[in-house]
């Protein structure tokens, strides 16, 4: 464990010379989330009126958290990596090496976006207590639990999108699978509770990842509950276990499968 | 004591063939077809401790798909592989902690950290603790002449120093057994004499073994007394480097400026390499002639210079590749 702490380590202290970077990705964030504040103002026709269940405020703060979860997560970027390292044959050089693959990508990962989620987190608080005026009600314990469910729901999508990028093993080029994994996130969980949805759907939805990756932290947030804060975050640490599973399989039977070209 | 021992290694690619044009694209999606190419063809050598050995070829020899199976990257088709006696397709994990890998062609440093931090990074992941690192970074810093780029950014290093900060870094867990992908690809002569400089004395202070593999002659030459030559898969030459130079050194070449010009084209045994005016550039095959008959066809008033050389190990190991 003490290693991968280190490789997260080193990440963190590698991403800070791109920092700049970072800064420069939150206008992207800040305009998504601008663009749904209006949308959602439009639509509420004062700030008392309920939409399944839904303030504005709510709803508004429920897309600040799910976007913030998902930018944190820089899940296009992983998969766009594991992808290459495994086609390219990069992956060689840290097969080599006295740890799991697997656990060097997530640590790794995680230590690279660690940065940005904390600037994430800054803006989007920042952003909507100068539009909303408030925070949703919700005590210092339930922040701390929200954040240990953001912390998991990012987690699991980094292993999510590691499983989906060791596809490339066997498909060659994993990115088809992994555009329709993110649209499909970004309709039934980043942009509208699944309250908004079809019974049908919801219950998908309530069975899938999207719950552990964006509803249930997001949910938490705008109307904390501490049963349902534990449901969610036992949810979220079986998909944690069931994630790992899938990935340690396709790496392991992936790996056997490596072809790489020689010197 | 071996070190390394391989028996019968095989190792078989499938690569995707796809014919010409749209058609062909559209063919592949349906059917795809296969070829087998055989990389590595049923080898056998062992290595013993501290020898510093080549491991040489032309492109596409199979030398790195070798030294990717000795090293747990690629699992082997058929035969043995035991390094340290360890089996590097079973317990690759643990033969990592044994082995060090030098890629000149990839960096394995991290760019953005100092030499320093990369240096505590890897002896973080080798499990040494935090106050038997900072001795092995002073050490090996002194021993490759670090000092003064330590606190140094990766990416702001030179090709040359960041070969030794790879070196360096592949030494932090004291390997027994060190291998070196062409690890001068991309330096200029001055700083390759500098990194062959000190992998010598590496291997003078600590008694690594060094499984080198390299396209530059001078490497092998200054480096290795063994040397293994593989092509299309297959082993072609273990020997020793001196033994490698005395069995192909029946070639002479001799350079002469003639005041009159002298025909050597219907002598048997010799060929006509370069002739300028009355510059010449002949091969003598000294099976067929011996140096002696050649110098007395000219007449030594005609000479006004003569350079006898033997054939460079350049020249020598083309001949091997090209099965001459």
């Amino acid at each position: 464990m003490k290693k991968y702490l280190y490789i997260y380590k080193s990440e963190i202290m590698s991403s800070l010379q791109y920092i700049f970077n970072i800064l420069l990705n939150m206008v992207g964030y800040t305009v998504l989330v601008f663009i749904f504040f209006n949308l959602w103002d439009y639509i509420y026709e004062d700030a008392s009126q309920l939409i399944n269940g839904y303030t504005k405020n709510q709803m508004i703060w429920y897309i600040i958290v799910t976007e913030m979860l998902w930018q944190a997560s820089g899940a296009r970027k992983l998969c766009r990596k594991i992808c290459e390292d495994v086609r390219g044959g990069n992956i060689a050089y840290n097969i080599n090496k006295p740890y799991s693959y697997i656990g060097y990508v997530i640590s790794s990962h995680l230590g690279e976006m660690t940065i940005k989620a904390l600037i994430t987190i800054i803006v989007g608080i920042i952003f909507g207590m100068i539009f909303l005026n408030e925070l949703p009600q919700i005590s210092l314990i339930g922040i701390i639990i929200v954040l240990i469910s953001a912390f998991l729901s990012i987690l699991i999508n980094t292993i999510l999108v590691t499983a989906i990028g060791l596809l490339s093993f066997t498909i060659e080029d994993a990115s088809p699978i992994y555009w329709l994994y993110s649209k499909v996130i970004l309709i039934l969980g980043t942009m509208f509770p699944m309250e908004f949805f079809p019974k049908i759907i919801q219950t998908i939805v309530r069975f899938s990842p999207i719950y552990a990756i964006s509803y249930g932290p997001a949910r938490l947030f705008v109307n904390f509950d501490i049963k349902n804060a534990v449901v969610i975050l036992i949810t979220q640490m079986i998909y944690v276990g069931i994630a790992l599973g899938i990935s340690n399989i396709l790496y392991k039977k992936g790996v056997k499968k490596l072809n790489v070209n020689g010197g | 004591m071996t070190i390394i021992k391989v028996e019968n290694l095989n190792k078989t690619f499938k690569v995707k063939q796809k014919e010409k044009g749209l058609k062909g694209s559209i063919k592949s999606i349906i059917k795809p077809k296969l070829n087998e190419i055989k990389a590595v063809k049923d080898i056998n050598f062992s290595v013993d401790e501290g020898e510093m050995i080549a491991f040489i070829g032309p492109n596409g020899a199979g030398k790195s798909t070798t030294i990717k199976m000795l090293t747990g990257i690629l699992y082997p088709d058929s035969g043995s592989i035991e390094v340290l006696g360890i089996n590097p397709t079973k317990q690759r994990k643990k033969l990592s902690y044994e082995i060090g890998t030098v890629f000149g062609q990839k960096e394995q440093l991290w760019m953005h950290l100092t030499v320093y931090d990369n240096l505590k990074f890897f002896g973080a992941i080798y499990d040494i603790s935090e106050r038997e690192t900072e001795e092995r970074i002073k050490e090996l810093s002194k021993l490759f002449d670090l000092q003064e780029f330590i606190n140094t950014p990766v990416r702001n290093l030179s090709l040359g120093q960041r070969i030794r900060c790879e070196i360096v870094a592949a030494l932090i867990h004291r390997p027994k057994v060190l291998f070196l992908d062409e690890p001068t690809i991309g330096l200029d002569p001055v700083v390759k004499e500098n990194i062959r400089k000190l992998i010598k004395r590496m291997n003078n202070e600590y008694h690594t073994t060094v499984f080198l593999t390299s396209h530059d002659v001078s490497d092998i030459e200054k480096l290795c007394k063994r040397v293994i030559i593989i092509n299309n898969g297959q082993i072609v030459l273990d020997d020793s480097m001196t033994n490698l130079k005395y069995h192909y050194l029946d070639k002479k070449v001799i350079e002469v400026k003639l005041k009159k010009k002298v025909d050597f084209n219907s002598v048997d045994g010799i060929k006509v390499l370069k002739s300028k005016e009355n510059n010449l550039k002949i091969e003598i095959d000294t099976k067929k002639t011996d140096l002696t008959t050649v110098l007395r066809l000219i007449d030594p008033e005609n000479i006004i210079d003569i350079n006898i050389s033997n054939t460079p190990l350049e020249e020598i190991i083309s001949q091997i590749y090209r099965k001459e």
